[in-house]
């Protein structure tokens, strides 16, 4: 099992989602976060005024796949949220040793 | 044999005057008989007080004709009905109009056949205008005023009078003046009632402090003497037995005297028939009663002027459980009165009573919406009243828990404990809505650290309380399942005749409700790093007070769905949007100008009135920023091009308009050099404080100034030639025929010298936002001549001024000024040149 989370532009989470459900993908955790990639933020004038906005405001979405089905998952959560700008996010792959439903403590493979 | 000779005629004037004094002697025998008897109490008096009011309305009706209406009022005690043996008969004529010489004839009729009758008359003669300064008149007028009975005359004089007036402050001022009042006399006769040869009058526990009590409860809670002190009974058997002691007094002394001495104490125990075998045991029987009810009077007033409630309007009190009615029989029957108790409740900082409430509460369903806003005052009252500040969601709860809220606007009935069932929402609709003005209100109230760029916009809003009138109804739709949004807007626009609002208001209102949802859409779900995503928003929303609102709107209405649904997260997506839009609309204005392809289908072109052409309108607008059709009405654009019409080279129109909140100055003329400094010293050379302002200039050459200023000085309000000097001196000034500096360097002396530490100003160069000019922001502490010193040095700069936006926030100045520099944007250079002389004008260096 993969653990993958993504980055992505807060619109662009819909439509990840939407990707993510065509490959019969339905359970995820979707966390507001801010933070920055290497731009480190950038600077924005208001009033006559600069104030660095540093933490930008992005979306984190985390799926638990299957191993066979992580590159498909990727792909589709890359084609969704990308624009082509700087700023699209980023996708991580984290190995998932076990996982086990609290409710019944039931250990899933 | 000799014999006097008879009168061969009788005088009428001799006789009236013998049948008068034969009237007053029998009175007076009357209550002479009583008094002797020791019966000279209550009832007794008011049978001499109506003897004496049928003689003033003799004399009244013998005064002769009259030219306008007058009555006579009863005062003091002989307004109570308690008119002594010997006491002063205290009058008040009140005149419907000014005072003149026939008024002043009928007034000697009047009066002098009383002093003829050997009678003391105290009197006070007024006009009823002098109502509007009754707070300040003097403190004995003011106390004696709380009995006044009507005697003869048009009584409801009394009442315009006292329409006329402060209530509030009329009644504060006589609670104070009875305080120092009783103060003084208890500190003469050394602040104790166990006098042993006490004034039944002046002495503490006497007659004044009965009266003094009585005065406290009429004009704070006429239920205070029920609920405390002695009560009623007491006092009212207090009151009998020394109203008789004085009558037995004024009797033996035969005169106003009302010290029960050691000699007399003997007499008016036997008068009183006390028992006893000795003078001593009758008499220390009857001082002791005497002590018994002076301590009744004196527990009593201690009382009152320890919970008195204050007044702080008409038929208003706070006391310790929130502001009420004094009378509510009263306040039932006048529901355009109630919204001003929730209004003291906001202004004193404290809940509407129990007993207001339940009130209210009672008698809300007898009437429709139209009672309780029949006239403008009132409207005006509403929309004062929904200004966000602490205490207002707490007011409009009670408002909405005793169903006022819903007679007033009954469209707020149709969400009255709605529900509707979603994952997100935690409230009733109802609880959802008056919780947006909760989150309002907060903001408006030092806000938490992250919050308070928030508050500085609802600080810079010039009517936020169309914000709170737009949330009342934001959600009314939802009692459909349809498109509420719609559903909201439509019932919205019911309300709008109700409260006539004007169109700007209508329009303002109608927008926010029917798009209160968009801005969270496009912050929340659309790419706003995307400058086209912003710039189509921009246009949307059109200019920054409409932003601001919408903005505002939005972060009041996410944080009442639920606690958890405005995160830190949302807020920034939001501010983000917000500072984008606000940079897109004042920064890149200037390169959307009105082409001819958008004055084709434009209904301000195509219906034009009928003195101007299409033709002539279009002309006008090309050219234009867009952003001109969104700041100004049609009415006022058309006055633009009908003045544009005929404007020679060489001349300047200018008028001014009075608007709710100061004053507008229009300007349309050519350019010159100095044009726009010009104007704005002027405007602070008569001491105008300049808040918002529009100068925009039209490729021609044409330019439309628009400032809206306050006149702090009143200048224009209490000068009638004020405007036309104005104007003039604008007209000289502009044209060059008088020179503004030296008229302005005196006041911009006197104001430096008052200014207060301020902050460090701040001047930004800007050549990247627009493409046509070079974009200064200024933002520093707000100063008289402020923007007469800016914009004079970016002219002497060899700056034109094409484009400006002024604006403020509280103290702070936010002032954008498009230039150009013999027409491109300025170079590298020149930028650096003018943000120093700026730097060095704001600091006071130059």
């Amino acid at each position: 099992m993969k653990l993958i989370k993504a980055i992505v532009r807060p619109n662009k989470v819909d439509e990840v989602k939407a990707a993510l459900e065509k490959l019969q993908i339905s359970g995820m955790t979707v966390t507001e976060v801010r933070g920055h990639g290497k731009q480190k933020g950038h600077t924005a004038i208001y009033r006559g005024q600069e104030y660095n906005v540093s933490l930008l405001p992005k979306m984190e979405i985390e799926v638990v796949v299957p191993d066979s089905m992580a590159d498909d998952a990727i792909k589709a959560i890359i084609a969704s949220a990308r624009t082509g700008e700087i700023g699209d996010g980023r996708v991580f792959v984290i190995p998932v040793l076990e996982s086990y439903k609290i409710r019944t403590g039931e250990r899933e493979s | 044999m000799s014999s006097e000779p008879h009168p061969t005629a009788t005088d009428p004037r001799q006789e009236a005057r013998a049948a008068r004094t034969s009237r007053l002697e029998a009175a007076r025998g009357e209550l002479a008989e009583a008094s002797g008897r020791g019966e000279g109490g209550r009832h007794a008096m008011r049978q001499y007080s109506h003897r004496m009011d049928a003689l003033i309305q003799q004399l009244y009706a013998d005064a002769g004709s009259l030219t306008q209406s007058v009555a006579v009022f009863a005062l003091g005690g002989y307004g109570r009905r308690e008119l002594c043996l010997h006491s002063d008969v205290d009058l008040l004529v009140l005149f419907a109009g000014v005072i003149g010489p026939d008024d002043e004839r009928f007034l000697h009729a009047f009066l002098n056949p009383l002093w003829d009758l050997g009678l003391t008359i105290g009197h006070h003669v007024r006009e009823v205008q002098e109502g509007a300064g009754l707070e300040g008149d003097n403190s004995e007028f003011l106390l004696a005023l709380t009995d006044a009975r009507p005697v003869v005359g048009d009584a409801t004089l009394l009442d315009q009078f006292l329409a006329a007036s402060d209530v509030a402050r009329t009644n504060t001022r006589t609670l104070e003046a009875l305080k120092a009042l009783i103060a003084e006399r208890h500190a003469r006769f050394n602040d104790t009632f166990y006098q042993l040869e006490p004034d039944v009058k002046e002495a503490p526990g006497g007659l004044r402090d009965l009266f003094g009590a009585q005065t406290v409860a009429k004009l704070s809670d006429p239920a205070l003497l029920t609920n405390g002190g002695a009560g009623t009974r007491a006092l009212e058997d207090a009151e009998e037995f020394l109203l008789r002691v004085r009558s037995v007094l004024h009797l033996e002394a035969g005169r106003h005297h009302n010290v029960l001495s050691h000699e007399v104490q003997e007499r008016v125990a036997d008068r009183l028939g006390y028992a006893g075998s000795t003078p001593s045991q009758r008499v220390e029987r009857f001082m002791g009663d005497y002590f018994r009810h002076a301590r009744a009077i004196d527990r009593s007033l201690r009382f009152a002027l320890k919970a008195a409630p204050a007044p702080i309007g008409k038929n208003l009190v706070k006391g310790a459980d929130g502001v009420r009615f004094i009378d509510t029989r009263v306040a039932a029957e006048r529901p355009e009165t109630w919204l001003a108790l929730f209004q003291a409740a906001i202004d004193e900082a404290c809940p509407v009573a129990d007993d207001a409430l339940a009130c209210v509460g009672q008698n809300a369903g007898r009437f429709a919406p139209e009672a309780f806003f029949p006239t403008k005052a009132h409207r005006e009252a509403l929309l004062h009243f929904l200004k966000p500040r602490p205490g207002l969601y707490a007011r409009l709860s009670e408002m909405h828990d005793c169903e006022l809220l819903g007679q007033m606007l009954p469209e707020f009935k149709a969400i009255n404990c709605r529900v509707v069932r979603d994952f997100y929402h935690k409230y009733t609709v109802d609880e959802h809505t008056l919780l947006t003005i909760r989150n309002l209100e907060r903001l408006a109230n030092r806000p938490s650290r992250e919050r308070e760029r928030f508050g500085r916009l609802l600080n810079e809003l010039q009517a936020p309380e169309l914000l709170v009138l737009s949330l009342l109804y934001h959600d009314v739709g939802k009692w459909t399942d349809d498109d509420h949004t719609l559903e909201s807007a439509k019932m919205a626009r019911q309300m709008f005749d109700r409260l006539d609002l004007d169109a700007e208001q209508r329009a303002e209102v109608d927008f926010l409700v029917r798009e209160h949802i968009k801005m969270s859409l496009v912050a929340f779900r659309r790419d706003t790093e995307d400058p086209e995503i912003v710039r189509q928003f921009a246009q949307f929303v059109g200019v920054e007070e409409r932003l601001k609102m919408l903005c505002l709107m939005t972060l009041a209405d996410v944080e009442a769905v639920s606690r958890e649904t405005l995160t830190p997260w949302k807020e920034e997506l939001l501010w983000r949007l917000y500072v984008d839009t606000y940079n897109h609309l004042t920064l890149t204005y200037g390169d959307e100008v009105i082409g001819s392809e958008q004055l084709l289908h434009s209904a301000l072109v195509d219906q034009p009135p009928a003195d101007l052409s299409a033709g002539e309108v279009a002309s006008f607008l090309e050219g234009l920023p867009r952003r001109y059709v969104q700041l100004f009405s049609r009415e006022a654009i058309y006055k633009h091009v009908q003045v544009s019409r005929d404007l020679a080279p060489d001349s300047v129109n200018a008028w001014l308009t009075r608007v709710d909140s100061g004053w507008e100055l229009t300007v349309l003329t050519h350019d010159r050099p100095f044009l726009f400094s010009n104007i704005a010293g002027v405007l602070s050379s008569y001491g105008m404080d300049i808040l918002r302002g529009f100068a925009f200039t039209k490729p021609t050459g044409l330019i439309v100034d628009m400032f809206h200023f306050t006149d702090d000085e009143r200048f224009l309000e209490l000068n009638d030639e004020g405007e036309a000097e104005l104007l003039k001196t604008l007209r000289d000034v502009v044209l060059g025929r008088m020179n503004i500096a030296a008229r302005l360097r005196g006041r911009e002396q006197g104001a430096f010298r008052r200014r207060l530490p301020g902050f460090a100003p701040v001047v930004h160069c800007d050549n990247e936002s627009s493409r046509r000019y070079t974009i200064l922001e200024i933002v520093a502490e707000d100063a008289l001549g402020l923007l007469y010193r800016v914009s004079r040095a970016m002219s002497e700069s060899g700056c034109d001024v094409d484009l400006v936006l002024i604006g403020t926030e509280g103290r702070r100045a936010i002032d954008v000024f498009h230039l150009t520099r013999e027409g491109v944007k300025l170079t590298p250079d020149q930028q650096l040149e003018i943000t120093g002389n700026l730097q060095r004008v704001l600091e006071g260096r130059s």
